[in-house]
């Protein structure tokens, strides 16, 4: 076994001393290479969840370890380098830097881990051209659609070659299409032995790309189920025509 | 759904021989139905017998005859697509029998409920993942594209299984409130 986030019943309440859990007793592992997706309704803890994992919030009791980094007990430096190294994140709103280009925005990751300027703008330009958004490098993210923003977002992400991609809601605001693109180079980043954890409230989309389902209520885990490819129900058994063709 | 509405109206766009109504019927669900042969021979002789089809042109090489929907087969067809699905909503899942049956005991155990209910939610989510895995399998094929028929059809799949699941939600939300 290989876990990359190892959490041991692990609660956040909301505030300090304020007795109400935002997240209540977890406790699981996500192995290397997963592709795990996080359900619940609003207020069940998923942000949290994905927070902790980040090393953007401490629990307030329980072990968290992503990366072999304790994130209850790490320095803030040891935390600050985890989030630039060994996470990628995607939002669902992008969160681009207007004022810098594509390139640069792709670059920033890289040059706060300390990589030189030219090495990390010939990385920035190979990670945009392996998700087909080359020709973008120059241009302000202003003048994108929002599935160009969010490509560009994945490279940025993906541009330290982290261990972990957490993926925060991240077809929210495109149009179908445009969200199927994004989840297919999910897809293929966790082909690539990628650990992909992705957030969302959308079950058919959890389901379509999601090698293992965590469901949230109330901060607990709820349920925990892995899917398989099995590949049963044609397009000829939705709509019942199977028996009398046979 | 039947196969006689489904073969007519193939044959309201144009005359078709019997193994053509196969393979069409065949590319349209992307090969998951393996359609008998004997069977579309024995529905056109009805449809013809009835005279909702006819016969086309003359018998060509290997004595095919093509069929085309008459007059009446096209009325027929029309009216059919004309008046909309008005049956009362159909839940045909057992799963609203299991929860009905367990909710009406005496002593309704609670939990056997949420069990039941869990062990549906899982089926349901592989059935989704089923869907999505069999949508991207014909993705690549001319009729599985992107607004395709069978496009469409498995979005449908998809948003009932998902009207599922929120009804599974919603019913482990009001179990465990109480």
């Amino acid at each position: 076994m290989n876990a990359i986030v190892v959490m041991q019943n692990v609660s956040r309440l909301f505030a300090e001393n304020s007795g109400v859990a935002a997240l209540d007793g977890i406790s699981l592992d996500i192995e290397r290479g997963e592709f795990a997706a996080v359900v619940g309704p609003s207020g069940s803890g998923k942000s949290t969840l994905l927070n902790l994992i980040a090393g953007l919030d401490r629990p307030t009791s329980g072990r968290v370890e992503v990366c072999g980094i304790d994130v209850g007990g790490a320095s803030e430096s040891a935390l600050a380098k985890h989030r630039r190294k060994g996470v990628g994140f995607v939002f669902q709103f992008f969160n681009l830097i207007e004022s810098l280009t594509v390139l640069e925005n792709v670059m920033v990751p890289a040059e706060l881990a300390g990589v030189r300027r030219g090495k990390a703008k010939a990385r920035a330009l190979e990670q945009l051209d392996e998700l087909g958004a080359a020709e973008l490098a120059r241009r302000y993210p202003e003048t994108l659609s929002g599935g160009q923003r969010q490509r560009v977002a994945l490279a940025r992400a993906l541009i330290n070659a982290p261990d972990l991609v957490l993926a925060d809601e991240p077809t929210g605001a495109l149009d179908t299409r445009s969200g199927k693109n994004v989840m297919d180079l999910l897809a293929g980043m966790n082909e690539a032995g990628q650990t992909v954890v992705l957030v969302t409230h959308d079950i058919k989309l959890a389901a379509s790309y999601g090698r293992r389902i965590l469901t949230l209520r109330d901060g607990r885990l709820a349920d925990d189920t892995r899917l398989s490819v099995q590949r049963t129900g044609t397009a000829a058994d939705l709509i019942g025509w199977t028996a009398e063709g046979r | 759904m039947s196969l006689r509405l489904g073969i007519l109206g193939l044959l309201t766009s144009g005359p078709l021989h019997g193994y053509e109504v196969k393979q069409q019927f065949e590319e349209i669900l992307a090969g998951t139905w393996d359609l008998n042969i004997g069977s579309v021979y024995q529905m056109l002789q009805r449809l013809e017998r009835d005279g909702l089809v006819q016969p086309s042109g003359s018998r060509g090489d290997r004595g095919r005859q093509e069929f085309v929907a008459t007059e009446e087969g096209r009325r027929l067809f029309d009216e059919w697509l004309d008046n909309p699905d008005k049956q009362p909503e159909l839940l045909r899942e057992e799963i609203y029998v299991k929860v009905l049956l367990l909710a009406l005991q005496r002593e309704p155990d609670t939990a056997r409920i949420l069990k039941v209910l869990d062990n549906q939610r899982h089926a349901y989510l592989q059935r989704l993942r089923d869907l999505a895995d069999q949508e991207r399998a014909v993705q690549g094929t001319s009729s599985g594209q992107t607004g395709s028929p069978l496009a469409l059809l498995f979005q449908a799949g998809r948003l009932h299984t998902e009207a599922s699941l929120k009804w599974i939600d919603a019913c482990v939300e009001q179990l465990s409130r109480n």
